[in-house]
């Protein structure tokens, strides 16, 4: 009995070894890059069931909202309908101007405003840990999200850099946001300066962005509140993007350059809905990977 | 035993879920407890660790699938700390609050070293932790005091979760 029950024993206790192993391989496999299919299968079928979540904890949450939403609805329904009629006024005003515009436009030899397609999308969900940023959205393959195709959000009017989509499935995608410490963006000080530079996340939502590789002759120019925008250049961002402010100036003795520590354009935890950008709209190159 | 180990993989999937649209209302400086890493330190302490560690390597799994971790991240991260954990099978009672806490806090510090473990192997591919950080100690706090509240839930669910005895 006892020689019979070793093997089975030694057996059971190689599991725990063997999870790791087959854990490691897929490390191995991932880290290469060579996770495309996988991954994407994978953000498929569980992408479904955490939309499942995100529509219970919407359901509670709007109920449990709605009470006191009535109450808001009818003061913003008196304070909307007051502005409808300053904005009916300024409509006119506005054709006139678009059209004045158009035609200075015209005159300077520039082409027409670029537009790019966007694709709404819902957040439906965040990274369940700590260590890594994603957001997921409630769009996929078949509303023509593809892999790279950078995404923005609007917050009080402003339109904001948000980050790339870096998997995607039949109806969830995948964002890396540029609070993520892996993410970066080529970017440029908007004012008269337009000093260049790269900006990337500290991986928290709460801490700055850090923009890096900006020459040094850049601190005496550089204001606080300076507005930092995507260059557009080599990009798969759209460029003149908003992407924060200067907050800080860094300058280590040892580094050649200096870096700006950003104020964010976007709360990134207030944000509910995004826009995908289509690639066709700034150029099919860009869309690396596909 | 393989009873145990789907319904156990199945919660602690859940809890991921749970964490990643509901707990960003709960979060402490931006810090959501990983609640999947306490059901399995219990299953796992509970069940051995065989059973612990095949949950930890399936719901890791699962969940490098809804993150932008390289698949097998979690996977290694979750399989090491249940094996950990199932180790552990019974050589101490567990009470109702100081043990919990314990491991909770143990746990999320073990996940910690197997994810810079990871990192000193893979480089820069991979995030990990900084102990000089706060988000760690935030969260290591935030599982040791939701410890006993789960291990507290999970007491119900012990007829389906737990192994068949004599199986280790």
């Amino acid at each position: 009995m006892r020689e019979q029950g070793r093997p089975e024993r030694r057996g059971r206790r190689a599991v725990p070894p063997v999870l790791l192993a087959a854990s490691l391989v897929c490390l191995v496999v991932s880290t290469r890059s060579l996770h495309g299919v996988p991954a994407a299968v994978g953000l498929t079928v569980l992408g479904f069931f955490q939309r499942g979540f995100a529509a219970v904890g919407d359901f509670v949450t709007d109920t449990i909202a709605s009470i006191s939403e009535l109450k808001r609805l009818r003061e913003n329904y008196h304070e909307l309908a007051a502005k409808l009629d300053r904005y009916t006024n300024m409509e006119r005003g506005m054709a006139d101007l678009r059209e004045e515009n158009a035609r200075l436009r015209e005159q300077l030899g520039l082409s027409a405003e670029i537009g790019y397609q966007r694709i709404a999308a819902r957040i439906v969900a965040k990274d369940p840990g700590n260590l890594y940023s994603t957001i997921i959205i409630d769009k996929g393959v078949g509303e023509g999200i593809r892999k790279n195709m950078p995404v923005i959000a609007f917050q009080d009017g402003i339109e904001g850099l948000v980050g790339k989509i870096v998997e995607v499935g039949q109806a969830v995608s995948m964002i890396l946001p540029l609070y993520d410490s892996g993410s970066y963006a080529a970017a440029r000080l908007s004012g008269g300066s337009r000093f260049e530079g790269l900006v990337g996340g500290q991986g928290s939502v709460d801490d700055p962005l850090i923009m890096k590789f900006v020459k040094k002759r850049a601190k005496e120019e550089v204001l606080f509140g300076d507005l930092v925008v995507t260059t557009g250049y080599e990009s798969i961002y759209p460029p003149e993007v908003a992407i924060g402010r200067v907050r800080e100036v860094i300058d280590p003795d040892f580094q050649t350059s200096i870096d700006l520590e950003l104020e964010p354009i976007l709360d990134f935890s207030r944000i509910e809905y995004v826009f995908v950008i289509k690639p066709t709209e700034i150029g099919p190159a860009k869309a690396a990977g596909e | 035993m393989i009873r145990s180990i789907i319904v156990s993989t199945l919660i602690v999937m859940a809890c991921d879920f749970a964490q990643s649209t509901w707990f960003g209302a709960i979060a402490i400086l931006g810090v959501i407890p990983d609640l999947g890493l306490i059901v399995l330190i219990w299953v796992s302490y509970q069940n051995g660790y065989v059973a612990g560690s095949s949950s930890g390597f399936l719901s890791g799994l699962a969940q490098d699938f809804i993150s932008a971790a390289p698949i097998g991240f979690n996977a290694f991260i979750k399989t090491a700390v249940a094996s950990a954990a199932g180790l552990l099978h019974g050589s101490f009672y567990i009470d109702r609050l100081l043990l919990p806490v314990a491991l909770g806090a143990i746990g999320t510090i073990a996940k910690a070293i197997v994810a810079g473990l990871l990192f000193l192997v893979f480089g820069s591919k991979l995030h990990s932790y900084d102990v000089f950080d706060a988000p760690l100690w935030i969260e290591a706090a935030y599982n040791g005091l939701a410890a006993p509240v789960v291990f507290l839930l999970l007491t119900p669910l012990k007829r389906l979760l737990r192994a068949e005895r004599g199986r280790e």
